[in-house]
């Protein structure tokens, strides 16, 4: 009964930072999405110099570990702009991600039959209006399954944030375990919650897929 | 002499090195329907494909009508429009329905309403043959269906002049004959075309002219009588009894 009583009090505090896990990951998708999506397109389809542009972004920031961002960005730059330390890390977060999202849907576009493009502007489109209406629409179903792994990997990494105390999940499983001396229960909380929220995401990732799948 | 649709001068394309088209010339009138044959490589689709400007010539000049198209300056988009191309592949865009191929163009480009470019993208499907097919993805068509979606999508945009490049050749034989019926009857109603096939029977029974090329340069050129019956040259001889044979 004491037992029950433990792991409610438990989850009810760890519960309280799934919605900031949540948002964080959230922001940080859609951050890297945008960053992804632009700095793909200019790396297949831009000029010399921003190609070259595009890939260093994507070299330098692969090769620096995510919690170093998150670092430059919170004692860095947060002290020339005001970034509390939920937008440091959920922006970092992205910074990040947009790098491996830059190389999904590099992948993805390039994979999109060249005769799409080619077709495309046999019937007058601009470059850019067939990559707005042609490439880029296919690029996105195929980048599907990739983008899904990334997203559960983004989830993962936004753990991360709890170094510069933002209270996300595991942050909160560890308020509970040094206050409780139950890092057991607090940490096994917490991998359940992570577990669900995969679930969930992957679910929700495969529906999309099979929705939009491409027949080719 | 009504003035020509189409006018090619002296038109080069290099690929590096690679001397595709060696100057050709090359005059359409309206209504004409060209035939295009010669060998691999001999710069069939090459030609096409400089004509509009999907790969521009290197040097020479072309005219649409009265603009030259190969000028500085042209608006490369605008002159594509007025160019209907089908190709070999279809290149059907694959994430739309037959009815969405054709409409993207009227929208995007056109810049049609929603409504209208559906009604006429339906209209073009059914000058096609293929309005009951209007809602299938073009994996759920058979080969000679997508080259009649990509026919409809063409016509969609009001093309002066359609260029067929080898639009049977990915077909099976007993496919060919759909697509060669729609291509007939867009030339009996007054299409002018240049087609690179060697379809034997189109181009006796439809072509005003027969056009011979190899090694990138025009050989000889004539009405399918005078090229089938007595060609000039010893090479169009060859090949013509080689592809009829």
């Amino acid at each position: 009964m004491e037992l029950l009583q433990d792991l409610l009090t438990t989850f009810n505090f760890i519960v309280q930072g799934l919605w900031v896990t949540v948002s964080v990951t959230a922001v940080a998708l859609t951050v890297g999405l945008a960053i992804g999506l632009v700095m793909a397109v200019a790396r297949v389809y831009g000029h010399p110099a921003l190609q070259l542009a595009a890939s260093a972004y994507s070299v330098v920031v692969r090769a620096a570990p995510v919690i170093v961002i998150i670092f430059i960005l919170f004692f860095v730059i947060s002290r020339y702009v005001n970034l509390p330390p939920f937008w440091a890390g959920a922006l970092a977060l992205g910074f990040a991600s947009g790098a491996y999202q830059t190389e999904i849907f590099r992948g993805a576009l390039q994979a999109v039959q060249p005769g799409q493009m080619i077709a495309a502007r046999a019937i007058g489109m601009s470059r850019l209006q067939a990559i707005q209406s042609i490439v880029l629409p296919q690029a996105l179903r195929l980048a599907l399954p990739a983008w899904g792994n990334e997203a559960t990997l983004v989830l993962k990494d936004s753990t991360l944030v709890f170094a510069v105390g933002v209270p996300e999940v595991l942050r909160r499983a560890q308020q509970v375990s040094a206050r409780t001396f139950e890092p057991f229960l607090a940490f096994g909380v917490a991998l359940l919650l992570y577990l669900a929220l995969t679930l969930i995401t992957t679910q929700a990732l495969r529906w999309l897929e099979r929705r939009y799948r491409l027949q080719i | 002499m009504t003035s020509p649709i189409l006018r090619i001068e002296d038109v080069h394309k290099s690929y590096g090195a690679l001397q595709v088209l060696k100057g050709v010339s090359l005059t359409v009138q309206p209504r004409e329907v060209v035939v295009l044959v010669g060998p691999s490589g001999s710069g069939k689709s090459t030609l096409l494909r400089c004509i509009n400007l999907l790969n521009p010539p290197t040097k020479g000049r072309i005219w649409l009508e009265d603009q030259e198209i190969t000028a500085p300056g042209v608006n490369q988009d605008r002159v594509r429009q007025r160019i209907g191309m089908v190709f070999q592949e279809f290149n059907l865009f694959t994430h739309l329905t037959a009815l969405g191929n054709v409409m993207i163009g009227l929208v995007k480009v056109r810049k049609m309403r929603k409504n209208e470019a559906r009604d006429l993208a339906m209209f073009e499907l059914e000058r096609v043959g293929l309005a009951d097919r209007a809602h299938y993805y073009p994996a759920q068509l058979s080969g000679g269906q997508k080259q009649r979606v990509a026919i409809a999508r063409a016509l969609g945009m009001d093309p002066h002049i359609m260029l067929f490049d080898e639009p049977t050749s990915a077909l099976d034989p007993e496919l060919t004959g759909e697509v060669l019926a729609v291509m007939q009857k867009l030339a009996s109603e007054g299409m002018t075309m240049i087609v690179v096939s060697h379809e034997i029977g189109f181009a006796r029974q439809v072509a005003d002219r027969i056009v011979f090329m190899e090694g990138g340069v025009v050989v000889e050129e004539g009405t399918p009588q005078q090229m089938f019956e007595q060609p000039v040259h010893e090479r169009t001889r060859a090949f013509l009894r080689n592809i009829t044979r």
